[in-house]
């Protein structure tokens, strides 16, 4: 885990205060919301449907016990007991009140957290692989990349008034857990030529988005030398912040500029740039990155394959922990080991949403269990990084106890959604019980495994918040004349074969939507080639016809 | 063609809360129940002037006006939108009340 040096406890103090200061002034009126709302907007603070809403940066979704714990307590004591994590992998928090939002910064700077850009038209949190330093073909931990990128992207000066909103993802592997090809920039780490020997450095790409225009994101450097990092991306943004438009909001992001220059073009100007500036003022020093490099050591996980008779046992004999050992867990690096997701998607519930107890159970199993490490991951789960097989039954009976045993990762009730019309000012349908209404139509954990891999994502308006345009089967709520209407894609994948779904034609009402799941789901049935074929295995052999005869035949 | 005017009624959020108001005649009330019901657009302008001059006076931020029905006499907002920020919470249980039963 990285910690804040005196440089970084002095920025987010003195932030804080500013921040007091300014709260201060807006309610004795010597500031008007005009003039405040782009100052709390850059501390996190929105004004939603019923009430503010503080939303917490959690750099690239890595936390610790203390933290999680911190979390927990601002829940309860300033808000409504419980938070909601994103798919930036941050949290939110929906209930504050305005005068109180300076104490809860305070809070969480003294556990060396904060909200400064979770909001505004700058760099917001960069996120990464929910299992960096765990997965066994990582090249490199992308956090020490996404470090580096936290630390030169806060309070840039030239990159704090962008265009619009800017988001970067590092991830360390081929397989890609961290939506890669949907953000303005991505950032892989690879080998040179893919030479096994070759040389650690980053192949980039750029203007990747969701939103009303969705774009794959193209490769702008097959290999950039790991040195070159802060300067190539200083070079990207700066020619961003020349050519990217201000006149139009929803033409502004960089996936824009880069559609309507050219991918050859953009790159010209980057490479011209990236030549002409003085890197080495930029560039992190070695001693900088090898000091932060420190902070992300693996930790020693001993071998206790000795203690592991329990673990034997309880997969023997508990079939639900069998099931969620099959299901949520992942392979580690090192043998003996797993990562464990925590699905905060339990059946009927509200996606990503965790009460104060369910935080502070996390937090003691990851202290008492995994190396005191905790990741949000994209798809608003939580993932123990460093669980001993020797553990793991200690570790779901835990998580049974609190709820929090859902074993269903990556299945059809493991829907990702944005919190759309039921808290969020700019919705225009509702998201949260959709996704509940899908998860009890498919509750049957018999019915979940036949179905297989299947993810579903729900976005409340066309920012797309909830991803929808990734999902297996993606759903958009939009509003009809003062009705909500919901549109329908299939074929959308987040992955290393990332994919826009195809919008399967007229939308549907809000009733219907379990049941226009399950024809789709049923159509997938019908005519997959063995349950071992997946749904977009499926689509992409298929395509769209058999779903739209299901879906609106008379 | 302009548009149709419907009865409204002037909302906004409370400065220090956050809350969704509605403008009644004793000043901002949480229930929309008890808002005031411009049922002219002369009315509804001079209930825009006034939210605007709370405005001033810090207590809310920004007010608009909604389309409301009056069916048995209470204003019901005509958008789903309003309708959800007029009862002041999701439509969903939240928190410990959205748990699913835990096993003992």
């Amino acid at each position: 885990m990285y910690r804040y040096d005196e440089f970084d406890h002095r920025f987010v103090a003195e932030r804080t205060q500013e921040f007091r200061n300014q709260v201060a002034r807006r309610l004795d009126g010597s500031l008007t919301e005009d003039e405040f709302k782009p100052l709390r907007l850059m501390n996190g603070l929105y004004l939603q449907l019923h009430a503010y809403m503080l939303r917490v940066a959690i750099p690239y979704g890595t936390l610790d016990a203390r933290q999680m714990r911190m979390l927990a307590h601002i829940a309860e004591t300033w808000d409504r007991g419980y938070g909601h994590f994103t798919t930036r992998q941050n949290i939110q928090y929906n209930w504050p009140k305005l005068a109180d939002t300076p104490d809860i910064l305070d809070a969480l700077a003294s556990v060396e957290m904060h909200a400064i850009q979770t909001s505004g038209n700058c760099i917001r949190n960069t996120t990464s692989d929910p299992f960096a330093g765990v997965a066994p073909e990582e090249i490199d931990d992308p956090r020490i990349t996404a470090e580096l990128i936290r630390q030169w992207s806060s309070l840039h000066p030239e990159f704090t008034f962008l265009g619009r909103k800017f988001k970067i993802a590092v991830t360390g592997c081929e397989e890609d857990r961290v939506a890669l090809r949907l953000h303005d920039i991505g950032v892989q780490i690879v080998r040179k030529d893919g030479n096994p020997d070759g040389a650690v450095g980053y192949r980039i790409f750029v203007g990747g988005g969701m939103g009303r225009t969705p774009m794959i994101s193209r490769e702008l450097r097959a290999f950039l030398p790991k040195a070159d990092l802060l300067p190539y991306l200083e070079a990207c943004l700066r020619v961003y912040n020349l050519h990217g438009r201000r006149d139009n909001k929803y033409k502004a992001r960089i996936k824009i500029l880069v559609h309507e220059q050219g991918i050859d073009s953009y790159r010209a100007q980057v490479e011209a740039e990236f030549a002409a500036m003085d890197r080495s003022a930029i560039a992190a020093p070695e001693a900088e990155v090898a000091r932060i490099a420190a902070y992300f050591a693996a930790p020693e996980l001993p071998d206790r394959s000795a203690d592991e008779a329990d673990y034997s046992r309880a997969f023997q004999s508990d079939a639900q922990f069998a099931a969620w050992v099959q299901r949520n867990t992942f392979q580690h690096r090192v043998p003996g080991y797993v990562a464990a997701t925590i699905s905060l998607k339990p059946v009927g519930g509200v996606p990503g949403d965790a009460t104060a107890e369910q935080m502070r159970v996390m937090a003691d199993l990851a202290e008492a269990h995994s190396q005191n490490e905790i990741r949000i991951t994209h798809e608003q789960n939580v993932v123990l990084p460093h669980v001993a097989l020797a553990d793991l039954y200690k570790v779901y009976r835990g998580l049974q106890g609190a709820g929090l045993d859902a074993a269903n990762k990556g299945l059809v009730t493991d829907i990702i959604a944005c919190p759309g019309l039921d808290y969020c000012a700019l919705a225009t349908a509702r998201s949260i019980p959709v996704a509940q209404a899908i998860s009890n139509r498919f509750a049957s954990p018999e019915r979940q495994a036949d179905i297989g891999p299947l993810p579903i994502k729900i976005s409340g308006c066309i920012n797309a918040c909830g991803h929808h345009h990734v999902g297996a089967i993606g759903i958009l709520g939009l509003d009809k004349a003062g009705v909500e209407s919901y549109q329908i894609t299939l074929g959308g994948d987040a992955t290393e074969r990332a994919a826009l779904g195809d919008r399967t034609g007229p939308g549907f009402g809000y009733d219907e939507l379990p049941e226009v799941v399950e024809k789709v789901v049923d159509t997938y049935i019908a005519h997959r080639q063995g349950n071992r074929e997946t749904f977009l295995q499926t689509y992409r052999r298929i395509g769209m016809q058999p779903f739209k005869e299901a879906l609106y035949a008379a | 063609m302009a548009k149709q005017f419907h009865p409204s009624v002037l909302t906004a959020n409370n400065l220090v809360e956050g809350h969704s108001v509605f403008l009644a005649a004793e000043g901002w009330h949480r229930d929309i129940a008890k808002a005031l019901v411009a049922v002219t657009p002369e009315h509804a302008a001079e209930l825009e002037a006034l939210g605007h001059r709370h405005v001033s006076a810090n207590e809310v931020v920004g007010p608009y006006l909604v389309d409301v029905a009056l069916g048995d006499g209470a204003p019901v907002p005509m958008l789903r939108r309003e309708q959800i920020r007029a009862s002041g919470a999701p439509t969903i249980a939240v928190g410990t009340d959205a748990l699913p039963q835990v096993a003992a």
